[in-house]
């Protein structure tokens, strides 16, 4: 018993230096609520992550990192991946397109999916095949779709700049995402949903909401190509989400104003911590406009006095641990602000409910980035179109003073876009019309890569550097398509719903959407330190729907009722008049006049022809109808004359 | 050495042969598919989430459930209750529950990738939780529901799977020993005729409704706007409700809760090629999954005597012969099937004759010669003919 309990001593102390060897899994949850300033919903943004060393002969096994995903990094040598699912589409204009949130976190929707491997360049093809199955297995969704060379594209600079090699891109903007996919994507985490941050996932309040993005980033550095860094593979799981804040009050002003906790957005309280989790905190954002906004109403926001949480414009219903400062800013020196609860200290056995009140209706306008990207269809019917991605300037002068522009006076812009085969873009129609004026393409483009499509085989890919003056208004891209015929077989049962082009990408990549904080402890803390890194502005466009021409039974219906009418007509008309006898008629009227007169007589031969058994003999034969033949052969001439007639007449 | 082998091989097929009785039942599968897409047609998912559910709560684990969805209903725009999707008007049980996996979904949901699944005939990157694991000790649930018609089930609104498709499926997995027991139960307008061309013993059939009948709704539901189950569906899950795991209701019991009065149609069962009374069978065999257990007076040591000779015997069959020799042997079990079948079935003498023609011809190995000495026989008959008009 001794010797036993020395043992486990002993195995414990084992684990423990093991565990303090340095080379250890870690895993964070972080929850950042923000006030969007669109009446009063809420940004969601939910950021676990898993960091572990790289398998290697040590490290076979972890405790916390999902196998399943370290397998997938073993098995394709992925060097570098990102899988989204995203239902809803992100308001730039409204809920902000300058933060890293909106840069890095917005995805388009239904299921993108890119990746890099560490695999020989013959072999990228085979590998993201085999990845995609995997992963269409992995989180019940069809991305095995995205297996068909014409269905995925292989960016050169256009999407990730800094990958020459290895990269493959596709997306599915039709793909359904719901409940069954979440379901796994919680699984990986090492509470699931059933403690931590992730327990107030409801699904119905989730799916109720205006936008959510699941997303999955894994980057592993151990395939040896980086030099001095650490092995490890990095697993981040983010699921940004906009909500309807639960209540309204409307004061005295007719005015809305809108409060809001943790239990009415999502109907369910932060109960506890994930144990297994290194740390675990909830972060209020107060955006740099909305600070702005308060700083008129003059509420003092910079002085920690002991009731900073509850000032005369909101009230926050749960002491701050912590506040935490931007510390610099180009938008008018205003800074945003971070309240951090930690869920360490929030007590379990009462739980308390996060929230803001406000006590002042709010209206502030969201940052923008520089341009606003659409990207819209024009012309109409079943053959031709054109696209056309339009550049609006929001005339917001942000971020560019710390950016790495070379000319101050001009700003870079990349478009990536990729077109299905049976979309056929021209691209040599390729117009750029800025602030309304037509001008050559050599002037805007800086550098243009294009892959035009093959039919059946692979998608046609666009990407191009822009460049043009910062006070430019507008910019439009215009390119003429055809549209081409799919067999019978490729088309989806919901064809004359139309088919989609997925987003298109525009990076600006002289624009940073980095928040730098006044904190230096931000090492538990990898939201924010992400927040930090180099993030370079991002927006996708709109999902393009485009009618194709569909297989319809209704045109080879009118067509074979059509024909058939025009021959009953001709052929009925040429048998009425071969066939019929003119005489024929005469007599059978004669006869009818007969018999009217002489009713007896018939009656009796009829009779005497039922009792001999022979049908009733017609005396008269058909002696009239050789006299009629000239008529008949005039009139038999006539409509044959009439037909060469019509035939000539219409060639 | 070949002597040896021959006898090897012949007792081998004779084991196999008798093997559908003697394999013990190993496992349960279900394979539930909604084969209709379209908001409309709302009742077919929520059916097939409803047998989802049940077979999921009377014991059958999500890596052996095959679930095909041909739209998503749940996340729907049109959905008033989103992530949920409900089979009754008083909206108490949310089928679409936080651990739901489906396999198939939306455009997936084909006639190709279902008889992919059945057959077991799937691409390499596959993963496996999108395939049909069976052997050949296993139950399989074979449950559809969607639109049909007279020996078709409509899929997707655009193709078709025939009756005869799915009795060569059925067939295939038999000789690839994919299955014990198949049930498969169908719930759609005139669903007896798609169990039509059905020969493979161990399958059990039933559907909704006989030729000519309809299958029909159960009720509307004015919150969600369009109809939430089928009438069939909804008296089996009326009857699955009352059980559990250690319940012990047999088929027939459940067959027997089909009244056509609250039906509206006729529920048919195919029972003719189905070996076991029906009275004997625990409905868990198909829709649960509740193992025999043995009872062993000492401690483990592997399987009982007969179960490892049977796997020894077994492994050989399966690596070593060469393809020729297992095309034989297949084809023996085929006769031994369909003698099986054929006095129990419903043709009679007539299909039987067909069969054993069918079978004669195809063991002489040369059609073409066959067809050959026809002709040749035909010319004289043909002369003969001519002369005497």
């Amino acid at each position: 018993m001794k010797f036993q309990l020395q043992l486990l001593l002993f195995v414990f102390v084992l684990v423990l230096i093991s565990h303090s060897s340095g080379n250890e899994e870690l895993f964070t949850e972080e929850l950042l609520l923000r006030p969007l300033a669109d009446h009063g919903k809420v940004l969601a943004h939910f950021h676990f992550e898993h960091r572990a060393p790289f398998p290697n002969r040590d490290h076979q096994h972890y405790s916390l990192f999902p196998k399943s995903i370290h397998q997938l990094v073993q098995k394709f040598r992925i060097r570098e991946m990102e899988l989204s699912f995203t239902q809803g589409r992100w308001d730039y204009e409204r809920w902000g397109g300058f933060d890293p949130v909106s840069s890095s976190n917005v995805k388009p929707p239904g299921v993108e999916l890119w990746a890099v491997f560490d695999v020989p360049p013959n072999e990228v093809d085979e590998t993201w095949r085999n990845l995609t199955h995997t992963l269409s297995g992995l989180f019940c969704a069809s991305i095995n779709f995205l297996d068909s060379t014409t269905a995925y594209s292989a960016p050169l600079w256009g999407f990730q700049q800094y990958y020459s090699s290895g990269l493959r891109y596709g997306a599915l903007p039709r793909e359904a995402v719901c409940t069954e996919n979440l379901t796994p994507w919680l699984k990986l985490l090492p509470c699931r949903d059933k403690a931590g941050l992730a327990s107030i996932l409801e699904r119905p309040s989730i799916y109720n909401g205006f936008y959510h993005s699941q997303k999955l980033r894994l980057i592993s550095t151990g395939f040896g190509s980086e030099e001095g860094l650490q092995p490890e593979i990095v697993l981040q799981q983010t699921l940004t989400v906009v909500l309807q804040s639960g209540s309204q009050r409307t004061t005295t002003r007719a005015e809305r104003v809108h409060s809001w906790s943790i239990s009415s957005i999502f109907g369910r309280k932060a109960k506890q911590r994930c144990v297994l989790a290194k740390s675990s905190s909830i972060f209020i954002e107060l955006d740099r406009a909305l600070v702005s906004q308060l700083r008129n109403l003059d509420v003092k926001l910079d002085e920690i006095s002991d009731d900073y949480w509850n000032n005369s414009a909101f009230e926050l219903s749960v002491t701050p641990n912590r506040v935490i400062k931007e510390a610099q800013s180009p938008y008018n020196g205003n800074l945003a602000v971070l309240y951090e609860y930690s869920m360490d200290k929030i007590n379990s056995s009462k739980p308390t409910d996060i929230g803001i009140m406000w006590k002042l209706p709010m209206v502030w306008a969201c940052l923008q980035a520089p341009f606003h990207a659409s990207r819209f269809l024009m012309g109409s019917g079943n053959e031709r179109g054109s696209i056309a991605i339009s550049l609006r300037s929001t005339k917001s002068d942000l971020g560019f003073s710390g950016g790495n522009a070379i000319d101050g006076s001009s700003i870079q812009v990349v478009v990536f876009q990729v077109v299905p085969w049976y979309v056929k873009v021209y691209f040599h129609t390729l117009q750029v019309i800025v602030d309304g004026e037509s001008k050559m393409v050599d002037d805007v483009i800086e550098k243009m890569h294009v892959s035009p499509s093959e039919d059946k085989v692979s998608p046609g890919v666009m990407e191009m550097i822009l460049r043009f003056p910062c006070d430019t208004n507008s910019v439009v891209l215009t390119m003429e398509f055809d549209k081409g015929f799919l067999h019978i077989d490729e088309y989806p049962p919901d064809a004359n719903q139309g088919f989609d082009i997925p987003s298109a990408v525009i990076t600006f990549p002289d624009a940073q959407a980095s928040l730098f904080y006044l904190e230096d402890n931000l090492s538990n803390s990898p939201m924010l330190r992400k927040f930090q890194e180099k993030n370079i502005l991002l927006s996708y466009t709109e999902v393009l729907l485009v009618p194709l021409a569909t297989p319809d039974f209704s045109m080879p219906y009118n067509v074979i009722t059509i024909t058939c009418t025009v021959f009953a007509l001709y052929f009925g008309s040429l048998l009425n008049v071969l066939r019929r006898r003119v005489g024929e008629e005469e007599r059978f009227l004669k006869n009818k006049a007969s018999k009217r007169t002489r009713f007896f007589p018939l009656l009796l031969h009829k009779l005497s022809a039922k009792l001999r058994g022979r049908p009733q003999e017609q005396p008269e034969a058909s002696s009239q109808s050789s006299s009629m033949g000239p008529k008949l052969v005039l009139k038999v001439i006539l409509v044959a004359g009439v037909a060469i007639g019509w035939h000539f007449y219409f060639r | 050495m070949r002597l040896f082998l021959f006898f090897f091989f012949f007792f081998s097929s004779l084991l196999a042969s008798k093997s559908n009785a003697l394999t013990m039942h190993t496992n349960n599968w279900a394979v539930l598919v909604c084969t209709s897409r379209f908001w409309f047609n709302y009742r077919h998912m929520a059916n097939t989430l409803s047998l989802y559910r049940t077979v999921k709560r009377l014991g059958i684990p999500d890596e052996r459930i095959i679930l095909m969805l041909a739209d998503d209903m749940a996340c729907n725009s049109r959905n008033k209750y989103p992530a949920q999707v409900f089979n009754n008007e008083n909206h108490r049980l949310n089928l679409y529950g936080d651990n739901v996996e489906v396999d198939y979904r939306g455009y997936e949901v084909t006639v190709e990738n279902f008889l992919r699944v059945l057959t077991g005939r799937h691409e390499n990157a596959v993963p496996r939780s999108k395939r049909l694991l069976s052997d050949e000790g296993s139950h399989i649930l074979l449950y559809m529901t969607g639109h049909g018609g007279d020996e078709f089930l409509k899929f997707q609104d655009s193709e078709e799977l025939q009756s005869h498709d799915l009795a060569d499926a059925v067939k295939q997995m038999k000789e690839k020993h994919r299955f014990k027991e198949l049930l498969i139960m169908v719930d759609t307008c005139q669903a007896a005729t798609l169990f039509n061309q059905l020969h493979s013993p161990g399958v059990l059939a039933i559907g909704s409704s006989m030729k000519g009948e309809n299958s029909y709704s159960h009720h509307l539901d004015s919150d969600v706007g369009v109809s939430v189950v089928d009438r069939f569906t909804f008296y089996t899950l009326a009857f699955f409700e009352r059980l559990n795991t250690y319940s012990n209701a047999s088929l027939s019991s459940l067959f027997n809760s089909y009244h056509p009065s609250a039906l509206m149609s006729t529920a048919y069962y195919r029972t003719n090629l189905y070996q076991r009374p029906l009275d004997a069978v625990p409905v868990t065999n198909f829709f649960g999954s509740v193992m025999e257990t043995i009872h062993t007076d000492s401690g483990y040591r592997g399987f009982s005597n007969k179960v490892t000779r049977r796997g020894k015997i077994k492994t050989p069959v399966d690596q070593e012969i060469s393809q020729n020799e297992r095309r034989r042997l297949t084809s023996t079990i085929v006769q031994d099937h369909v003698n099986d079948c054929s006095p129990k079935d419903e043709y009679g003498i007539l299909s039987s004759v067909w069969n054993s023609l069918h079978e004669r011809l195809e063991k002489t190995g040369d059609t073409d010669t066959l067809v050959n000495y026809g002709l040749m026989i035909m010319l004289p008959l043909v002369t003969i003919t001519t002369w005497l008009s």
